[in-house]
């Protein structure tokens, strides 16, 4: 799991690359929670995601509510396996996919 | 056993004592330093025996000289010796007993000359005495100064004592008198004292020495294993009177070689008790306490004990390293005992959560129904269910319950994560659909209340997908909803198995205040359900690899006729075919239900 982050002002943009799992869930959470501060949008590029698990749903779905309050998260490059899984698990009609 | 097992290992090195190592160490040095002051003593001795017999020669000498010009007419005497010395008639080795042909010539001259002092006669006197006086004289003084030179030489301990006459280039010398010891045989063969007026030619070094006489520098002649010194006493016309001495060498050099030897044992015996002492200091003050840190040491390993090596290790504190290195093994003991006690609580703490998770198993695995078949007096469907967690406790499950004598509710939900946090969050949503179900509601609203209540204290962001059905049994109705889980596979009486995909709501626990559809469908006689986990199709083999949905649906289509039990049965192996090694990494739970021909 590869964690690249590029701040740009209040703009935060995360690209994730390998596999978003129970083992790796606990990186991007503490990433996320420590670099959201005065972020108010977060960008998150899924382009090289391979896999994501309920774990690692579970840390956007986290951060999707932290932005609520502070600004907007959008979701961009979903690839067919994981918005296969975001469809099953409900989680396209909380999240803004571009 | 590890103890008996440590005690081997430091057996196993050979162990040269460093007291043995210091040893030979001493031992080179003192054989160097013994080597270093032979050589060097040798040298010593070597000078100052030359130096004391060139001393003593050079004594002798002066005494020679001094007995020949105490005669005024010397310089006439000695001419007239060299010049006639075939026709003296001399008397060699006179003493008081039989000197009395010297005696008589005395009588004789003084007779002659009465106003004379024999011993005083000087040149004057001489020149006015007729041929044969002259002789008389000569042979006189010469017989007193041979007695005088005898003694001489007796007093000192020397070879040879001698008055040559020779003349550049030195080649040569011609025996003017020569001393004697009592009995010794005059001739002129080698090693007899030579008479007056034999002529011997002489080696190089004799030669050598003679120059360097008459310019007053060295005059030692080495000639094998004797010695010529010689001395320059007078002129004679042209040519030189010189003294010459003999001693022997063999007995200067056993001089030398005692001297050596005595200061060549004294230095030895020297270093050897330094080093002894050394030895001694070393043992006593590096070796023992060392040795006492290192029994200490083995102790420890051994026993482990280490309060008594402590106590031990205290009576070791020299002021040196050796006393840190005491001190240092101390506390590295009871540093050592911290880690024991840290790893023993550790192990236990692990035994304990250890003891408690397989507990923890068990209490989940009694929650969920796995008694086979579960209502034995329901002919009208046969249902199955499994769950294998991927951890000792899993946040997966199945569940199924009858509502009513019509009506079975069937859940299977996943919950995020793993492990622990996840069969905690398990419990609670199983429990309250459960509750929400046996309420009577429809799944739809079962799934909402059951979202509302978990939403409510929910700070750790857990959810929990959901598929809940009901099925009315009388006629094969089933009413569903599903919250973010797998799309369930359904098999038509004459069909294979396919997903269906049915509409989804959000997961539960996610959004407060999610809102579920549910949906209806007809399970005819022969129709089979299966509910399964993602743990499924996302099974994932060593190169990671996923199972699919596609595997899925061929493993259960692979005999899709058989029973519910079965069925579950295939596609398990299915997975472990397709996995091999890998670990089972996610919670791996299915259920089927097969709606029976009616009779």
């Amino acid at each position: 799991m590869k964690i690249e982050q590029n701040k740009n002002g209040n703009e935060l943009t995360i690209a994730l690359q390998g596999r978003l799992d129970t083992a790796t869930a606990p990186e991007l959470e503490e990433v996320i929670r420590s670099s959201l501060d005065g972020v108010t949008e977060l960008v998150l590029d899924l382009k090289e995601l391979d896999y994501i698990s309920s774990a690692g749903l579970r840390v956007l779905l986290a951060a999707q509510k932290t932005m609520n309050k502070q600004g907007a998260m959008k979701v961009q490059n979903v690839n067919e396996t994981v918005n296969e899984i975001f469809e099953v698990t409900g989680f396209t009609d909380i999240l803004t996919i571009i | 056993m590890s103890a008996a097992m440590s005690i081997k290992e430091t057996k196993k090195t050979p162990n040269v004592g460093i007291i043995v190592q210091i040893a030979i160490f001493f031992l080179i040095g003192i054989l160097t330093t013994g080597t270093i002051t032979f050589i060097v003593e040798r040298r010593l001795s070597n000078e100052s025996v030359t130096a004391q017999a060139e001393q003593l020669a050079a004594a002798m000498a002066d005494e020679v000289k001094q007995s020949v010009t105490e005669y005024p007419a010397y310089e006439w005497l000695l001419e007239y010796w060299y010049d006639n010395s075939d026709k003296l008639d001399i008397e060699y080795d006179a003493t008081y007993v039989n000197g009395t042909k010297t005696e008589e010539k005395c009588r004789e001259l003084s007779k002659k000359y009465p106003d004379i002092q024999l011993k005083y006669v000087d040149e004057g006197q001489i020149a006015s005495m007729p041929e044969e006086d002259k002789k008389l004289y000569a042979e006189i003084a010469y017989s007193w100064l041979i007695t005088h030179v005898n003694q001489i030489k007796r007093s000192y301990h020397i070879d040879y004592l001698f008055c040559v006459v020779t003349e550049p280039p030195y080649d040569s010398q011609v025996f003017l008198f020569s001393g004697a010891d009592e009995g010794a045989v005059r001739g002129t063969t080698f090693s007899e004292i030579y008479p007056a007026g034999h002529k011997v030619s002489v080696a190089e070094s004799q030669q050598k020495a003679m120059e360097n006489a008459i310019h007053n520098s060295r005059h030692l002649a080495d000639a094998g294993d004797y010695v010529d010194h010689y001395t320059y006493m007078c002129p004679l016309g042209e040519k030189a009177v010189m003294i010459g001495l003999t001693y022997n060498l063999s007995s200067l050099r056993a001089d030398i070689d005692a001297t050596t030897l005595r200061g060549t044992r004294y230095a030895m015996l020297n270093q050897l008790t330094l080093s002894l002492i050394s030895i001694a200091l070393i043992l006593l003050f590096v070796i023992i306490p060392l040795k006492k840190v290192q029994k200490n040491i083995r102790l420890y390993r051994v026993t482990k004990d280490s309060a008594n090596v402590i106590k031990n290790l205290e009576k070791v504190r020299p002021h040196n390293e050796i006393g840190e290195l005491s001190e240092d093994v101390s506390e590295l003991a009871c540093e050592i005992d911290d880690h024991l006690e840290k790893i023993r609580s550790i192990t236990a703490e692990k035994e304990r959560i250890g003891a408690e998770l397989t507990l923890a198993t068990r209490i989940q695995a009694a929650m969920l129904p796995s008694i086979f078949p579960p209502f034995p007096e329901k002919t009208e469907f046969d249902l199955y269910a499994s769950m294998d967690p991927a951890k000792e406790v899993g946040g997966d499950f199945y569940d199924f319950f009858l509502v009513d004598d019509d009506h079975l509710c069937m859940v299977i939900a996943d919950v995020s994560g793993k492990g622990v946090p996840a069969a905690l969050f398990m419990m609670a949503s199983k429990i309250i659909l459960a509750n929400n179900a046996m309420m009577g509601k429809s799944p739809s609203q079962i799934l909402t209340d059951t979202n509302a209540a978990i939403c409510s204290n929910n700070r750790e962001e857990m959810f929990v997908t959901v598929w809940l059905g009901i099925l009315e049994i009388s006629t094969g109705r089933l009413t569903a909803a599903n919250a973010g889980h797998e799309y369930p596979a359904v098999k038509s009486p004459d069909g294979g198995f396919e997903l269906l995909k049915d509409k989804h709501g959000f997961i539960i626990g996610g959004m407060a205040g999610a809102k579920y559809k549910e949906y209806e469908l007809t399970l005819e006689p022969g129709s089979k359900l299966f509910l399964y986990t993602d743990g499924v199709p996302e099974a994932t083999d060593a190169d990671g690899q996923m199972f699919g949905a596609e595997r899925m649906t061929d493993a259960l289509n692979a005999d899709s006729g058989a029973s519910p039990e079965q069925i579950l049965k295939n596609v398990r192996a299915a997975v472990d075919g397709f996995v091999r090694d890998a670990e089972q990494f996610d919670d791996l739970t299915m259920l089927c239900i097969e709606i029976k021909e009616r009779r």
